[in-house]
């Protein structure tokens, strides 16, 4: 079965005076129909550029450099979203592919009702004023919300029915793929954990795919069936949350995971240094000057992104087979 | 099931609406409040700050008038004079009884502000209420029109913040927001009204005409209004334009923007519903200030264009030391902002459904 989303060599930089800096460097990532995909990485690393560039919504000085996206549906319709005119993409938004945004504290208009923000776009999609209304609360019930909230301004809603407004508003037309940048940032543990698992039963229910970007590996851990990691603008690893948890490969993906605090008193280890800023991404592997394996080949060649194994892959000289044959 | 949920929220809703109207309520009444608090702290300034101006008014007008009629000074019978009209102007009570007798007569006595020294017998208020509708025909009628003008243009410049055009309007905007208003007036009067002479540039109508309910008098009224409204208009809608597009530009950068693009919503809505009507809450206080700011700014155009307003009441005013007159427009130009500002003050929480809360 083809891939929901499809993307292939997508960069995406920053407009200077003279040139572009690439924040997001040639990635390629496949989102399979019905899964949940984290994307995770640190602060800087691109994955909020990247979801701004799948929602087609970066804003100058952002730019997309090259690449393509394809979003395959059910119905057998394909988009190719990168080269789609932007009132063909307003008539994908919402209906296929939702967006729950970084700062979902600030993403509802304070001066309107919820009920006017959630049922805007439904009615300018062709419903009814009843059938947005329905289909309204509906959503809201998904998150678990009130009715009734559809009367009240966004300052009288506390930080996590905020966020649960902008997932169930997400949620209302049913789309096939849902991005969401960092929707628990701003969220105490507890509320964190209700919301991500409404959001598997949302999934679940309404067999839609998610997108999930976050830094936090916990996160991931709780909800993500596969994950990529992204170091520099670039995916270090992908593969299920399984294997990367259990056996990370890319030293990266290890130095993430050593980085979880875990039961048992036992120590953090952190990675030392900190992430490149994309003014200054090191040549070769952009990893090579935090990396404790690091070799000679690191410095100079940039590793590909190549498979490890079954659903499995990881861009780092260690794992190329002369590499290891020569171990 | 579903109907008992609905009922239920159709219940509480009527309430919060309920508990909404008292807080409109409290809100205005608070407001209203704080409006009668400042009149009558404004008055009080103005009353003592022009007793405290060194200097007997009557001393210095009966005087000069004295000297004008190249009389020999008669020291006793100006005095005597002078020592008669003080008294009738109650000049010679202490300062605190004056102040109750001038408080009492304005709010009981019907706004009765006292006569002005030179045309006495005339009360000031009738002075006041001739002049009052040029200034307000031409005033504030061309400061609304700016404010129009000005929030439309400065929110589409800020919509297309990146195009040639806007970044040119910026320029431009600037350029004759720092410009005086006397200079755009002095600019109009030379240009087109002297020498290319498209438009009349003095006086309030045609000088052959009397006022009447005909159509040459009024086309005169109007075509001797378009120079004076314009000079104010072209400075203050420059400063409202660009006020609107750096409101403008700072509501594009919020993040309910963002997620209103990401929903497919149409260009229009957006700058409709999420743009344009959230940075026009900042822009209706301003209206309110700018009326207060550009006062000033009238006064000297009523001057330069010889309209029979305020503004040329006070300058004749201040020149004979008619202070009771010169009190009555400084009185008029405060109840009028003060007021414009309660307007405002009432008008915001159906913009902005957060004040209602908080105020």
């Amino acid at each position: 079965m083809p891939a929901l989303l499809e993307i292939r060599g997508l960069s995406a930089g920053l407009q200077g005076r003279r040139s572009i800096t690439q924040v997001v460097s040639h990635v390629d990532l496949d989102v399979q129909r019905g899964e949940i995909l984290g994307v995770v990485g640190e602060s800087g690393c691109g994955k909020s550029t990247l979801a701004t560039a799948i929602m087609r919504l970066l804003v100058p000085p952002q730019v997309l450099q090259s690449g393509s996206m394809t979003l395959r549906l059910k119905d057998g319709k394909s988009y190719e979203l990168l080269d789609l005119p932007e009132a063909d993409l307003r008539q994908l938004r919402w209906r296929h592919l939702s967006y729950i945004p970084q700062g979902s504290m600030n993403s509802l208009n304070p001066v309107l009702r919820i009920e006017r923000q959630m049922t805007d776009i439904l009615i300018q999609h062709g419903l009814t004023r009843e059938e947005a209304l329905k289909r309204s609360i509906a959503a809201l019930e998904l998150v678990n919300l009130e009715p009734r909230l559809l009367d009240s301004y966004p300052h009288e809603l506390s930080g996590g029915m905020r966020q649960r407004v902008i997932i169930a508003a997400a949620v209302s037309m049913r789309p096939a793929l849902i991005v969401a940048d960092e929707l628990t940032t701003a969220l105490d543990v507890v509320t964190q954990r209700q919301i991500l698992q409404e959001l598997a039963g949302i999934r679940d229910e309404l067999g839609a795919t998610i997108l999930i970007i976050t830094h936090d590996m916990g996160v991931v851990a709780q909800i993500a069936d596969r994950v990529a990691v992204m170091y520099a603008g670039k995916v270090a690893e992908l593969g299920t949350v399984n294997g990367i948890f259990e056996s990370p490969l890319h030293p990266y993906s290890q130095g993430l995971i050593g980085s979880i605090p875990r039961e048992g008193g036992q120590r953090v280890e952190g990675l030392p240094g900190e992430a490149p800023s994309p003014w200054n991404y090191p040549a070769g592997c952009r990893f090579h000057s935090r990396c404790p394996h690091v070799i000679d080949r690191c410095r100079a060649e940039a590793p590909a992104l190549l498979p490890q194994g079954e659903g499995r892959w990881a861009a780092c000289h260690l794992y190329e087979p002369e590499v290891l044959s020569n171990a | 099931m579903t109907a008992k949920i609905e009922a239920r929220a159709g219940e509480s809703a009527a309430e919060g609406r309920d508990a909404g109207r008292r807080e409109v309520l409290q809100y205005a009444l608070r407001r209203f409040g704080v409006y009668l608090f400042t009149l009558w702290a404004a008055i009080t300034v103005a009353f003592f700050v022009f007793r405290l101006v060194p200097g007997d008014p009557m001393n210095i007008l009966l005087g000069n008038l004295t000297r004008a009629e190249g009389r020999q000074r008669d020291k006793a019978a100006e005095e005597a004079l002078i020592a008669h009209y003080r008294e009738i102007f109650g000049m010679d009570d202490p300062l605190p009884l004056q102040y109750v007798n001038y408080l009492r007569k304005a709010v009981l006595g019907g706004l009765d502000l006292g006569p002005s020294f030179v045309e006495y017998p005339a009360q000031t208020k009738d002075l006041v209420f001739r002049r009052m509708p040029w200034t307000i025909g031409i005033f504030t009628t061309s400061v609304l029109l700016a404010w129009l003008v000005g929030t439309v243009l400065g929110a589409l410049i800020g919509w297309l913040q990146r195009s040639r055009l806007s970044q040119l309007a910026v320029v431009i905007s600037t350029l004759l927001q720092i410009t005086p208003v006397y200079l755009v007036a002095l600019g109009l009067i030379i240009y087109v009204g002297y020498t290319w002479r498209i438009l009349p540039a003095g006086g309030p109508y045609a000088r052959h005409l009397q006022p009447e309910w005909t159509w040459e008098f009024i086309s005169s009224l109007l075509t001797h209004a378009i120079l004076p409204m314009l000079s104010n208009m072209i400075v203050i809608g420059a400063g409202f334009t660009l006020g609107m597009r750096a409101l403008m530009i700072s509501v594009l950068g919020e993040d309910y923007l963002t997620f209103a693009r990401a929903k497919g919503l149409s260009p229009f809505t957006v700058l409709k519903d999420y743009a344009f009507r959230n940075a026009l809450i900042p822009q209706v206080t301003a209206l309110a200030i700018i009326v207060g700011a550009t006062l000033n700014g009238t006064f000297i155009i009523e001057v330069l264009f010889q309209l029979p307003g305020l503004g040329t009441l006070f300058v004749q005013a201040m020149g004979l030391r008619d202070f009771n007159t010169m009190q009555a427009v400084v009185l008029f130009s405060i109840f009028a902002v003060l007021t414009l500002t309660l307007i405002v003050d009432l008008a915001l929480p159906l913009l902005d459904p957060r004040i209602r809360r908080t105020a």
